[in-house]
Order: structure tokens, then sequence, then C-alpha cells
């Protein structure tokens, strides 16, 4: 696990150093312009509107580095407690 | 001796004292004081000066009567008004249908549109002055969604024509271009700040000057619905729905080939032609039929959405161009 995590961390570091603090939503696009419209239709039309307007779009709107960031940081510092204890 | 008491008098049965009140009597309390029915002339000046001053707020309480033009027949029955106006499509809303709600914090007052680019008379107008200046009528339209499913709306508007020959395009102009307004304030699609805000169509300036074009003010007789595109968008009938820009705020004429919002986003799904085929499907179902809103019915979708009477003969020499996605 806290191998994981570590390796979450270092993707956030190559994002940061790839992308700096574009929003995730951004690359995506970039690396696949329809994918996002897909995933938001199927969201809005099929589930529920209201969980792309107030979960996916907040996530997509941070930068890119953010998501393995917080995972990696909850998965490392988890897998720590778990060895040490 | 007053009224009444005469009419007492002269009706009084032999021996019984009944009032009886007569259809035309009026109470002396309901007389109208002198000095208000010699002050009405005043009164009726300062009304009507406020109307003067004040168009606007007499042009919100309803579109100005507008005769329906006979020459477009749909050859189906119109949908009912509650279904067009809460199945919408409208990005800046959101990728689903209801956002009918969403769209009314939407402000459609003041509303300006600039008519610019390459014309010899660019104009901005006050949407309230566009209304008084254009010739208003009604059409009954289809409106074949790419989405494969359809309607039939009686739309109020005017031709792009009438538009166009009071900015008077240049020869160089080859084409129009729309632009839906950006209020971040009221559209939370536009977070979504990857996508190549504004909503962005156009067409050729021939396609522009058919008959059919028709710049959209009302529909069921009202003033426009912000979820339908209030207070004006376009509609080419005989092409898909997203061509149709709503809520516009600049109509740019230039030389240079617009790329629409879609297809800079899906090229491969959503071209700047995007004339109705049923025989040339869309790359993820067929474009053959379609649901009519409302009735649920699916009937053949129709070339040129049925209107090819009207348009087919500008696609003349443009085999070669993707003419119907």
């Amino acid at each position: 696990m806290r191998l994981i995590g570590l390796a979450l961390l270092a993707l956030a570091a190559g994002l940061y150093l790839g992308f700096g603090s574009d929003p995730l939503g951004a690359v995506l696009f970039r690396l696949d312009p329809g994918l996002l419209n897909l995933v938001q239709a199927v969201v809005q039309r099929y589930l529920l509107p209201m969980l792309w307007d107030n979960v996916l779009l907040p996530v997509l709107e941070a930068p890119v580095w953010v998501v393995p960031l917080v995972l990696g940081a909850a998965l490392t510092i988890f897998g720590w407690n778990r060895a040490r204890g | 001796m007053d009224e009444r008491a005469f009419i007492r008098l002269k009706e009084r049965p032999p021996a019984m004292h009944i009032l009886k009140s007569r259809p035309w009597h009026l109470p002396e309390s309901c007389v109208t004081p002198e000095s208000l029915v010699f002050g009405r002339r005043k009164a009726m000046a300062l009304g009507a000066g406020m109307l003067a001053a004040t168009p606007a707020l007499a042009q919100q309480a309803g579109l100005p009567p507008a005769m329906r033009n006979t020459r477009y027949a749909p050859g189906r029955a119109i949908t009912a008004e509650r279904e067009v106006t809460t199945y919408n499509n409208f990005y800046e809303f959101g990728s689903h249908k209801t956002i009918s709600a969403a769209a009314q914090r939407m402000p459609q007052r003041p509303w300006t549109v600039k008519v610019e680019g390459m014309v010899e008379a660019p104009r901005e107008y006050d949407i309230d002055d566009l209304l008084r200046r254009m010739p208003l009528e009604e059409r009954v339209y289809r409106l074949r969604c790419v989405e494969a499913w359809a309607m039939v709306v009686p739309w109020t508007g005017f031709p792009l024509s009438a538009l166009l020959a009071e900015v008077k395009p240049l020869s160089s102009a080859r084409y129009v271009v729309f632009q839906t307004a950006t209020l971040p304030s009221v559209m939370p699609g536009l977070r979504q700040s990857w996508y190549p805000w504004p909503y962005t169509e156009g067409c050729t300036i021939a396609e522009a000057g058919n008959e059919l074009s028709f710049m959209v003010v009302g529909a069921y007789g009202k003033l426009l619905p912000p979820q339908n595109g209030g207070p004006l968008r376009f509609h080419q009938p005989w092409k898909y729905g997203f061509k149709a820009g709503k809520s516009l705020v600049t109509i740019r004429l230039t030389d240079q080939r617009p790329v629409s919002f879609w297809e800079k986003i899906q090229s491969q799904e959503y071209g700047f032609w995007a004339n109705v085929n049923p025989a040339v499907p869309h790359p993820r179902w067929s474009q053959a039929q379609e649901r009519m809103l409302g009735t649920g019915e699916t009937v053949p979708t129709l070339l040129f959405n049925g209107y090819g009477d009207f348009v087919a003969d500008l696609y003349t020499g443009l085999q070669r161009e993707r003419l119907w996605a």
C-alpha cells in the first residue's frame, strides 16, 4: 500500500512538471477532446445531474496533480502507520 | 327631487312600498368626481408618455402580434408547448435535458446584439429595438435534433435576410458566425474552462440568405424563454438543431469559415454543414428515424428535414463537402 502511495506521489510530481497547474479537465480534454463530454452526458442524463456539477466538476477543475497527491499521501500515511503498528 | 325618489314615486304600487333596483341603476357612490372627468385628458397624456418612455416594459409583457406565414406548413402536428420548454439542449447549463429551471437565472433584459465584421454598417441592437424594427411573423417549423428526436414549434421571428439588409454585407463576406452569451454567474457549464467557449456556430452567406433562415424571438406567441435560447436564437430547419445558436449576442460576417463549438470538440460527429440526411448515420446511432417529443411516435426522417424544395440548390457543386454531419 505504501508503495502504491509513493508511486502516486511520484505521479503527482511528474504531472506537476509536465502540466504545471493546468486543471485535470483541461489535460484530459487535450488527450481526448470527446471523453469528458461523453462522461458528462452519461452522468447527467442517466445518473444524477448534480453529481457532475457538485462532485466531478470540482475534481476536474483542480490542478491535474491534486488527485494523485491526495490519494498518494493518504495511502502512504495509512501504509506507514499500518507497518509500524 | 333626486332620481331614485322620483322612480319610487312613479312606480309605487297602490298599497305596498317595494323598492326595486333597475338593471341600469347606479348608486351615487359610483359617480366619477367632476375633477377627474375633466382631468382625464391630462391623465391619458401622462399614461401615453409613460408607455413611450418605457417601451421595454411594454415589450416584456409579450410579443407584438405576428401573423402566421402559411408558406412553411410543417405537415405534422405542433408539439405541446410544455414539451418544448422542458426538454432542452443548452450545454452552458448542462448536458441533461432538464435545464429549464437553471436557465431562468439568465437575465433576458437588457440584452444587446452586435452585428459586425464584413458589413457596411455594423450595429449594436437593443433586443426590444430589434423587435420593433424587424418584420415579425410566425412560422411553424420542424426541428430535428442530431440525437434523433424532433419537435414542431410555432416560432415567432424574422428572416435573417431582413437583418442582413440593414447592415449591408460586403461582397467579400462569405460566412455568418453566431455567438452565444457567456454568463459565468448563471451558466455552470462555463466552469469547464477547457471547452472553446463561447458557443459558436455558423453558415455560409448563401445559407444565411435563404428564405428559411430565421431569427427567433418567440414561441407559442410568447417571448422566447431562456431555455429555448431567448431572447434571440437562430434556426435553419433543414439542419440538425445544434447548428442553431441560442441566446445570441454577436453575429459576425467574415470571409473565414468558422470552426464551430462542437466541431472543435468532436469533429467526426459534428461538422460544419450538418444538413439532415436519414441515409447518413451518426457515428454512434442511425439517423433514419426520429422520435417526436410529446407523442413518442417514431417517424421516418426526411432529407433536409423535408425542406429540400427550399434548400437543395444551395449545395449544387458541393458534393465533395461533408454536407451531412
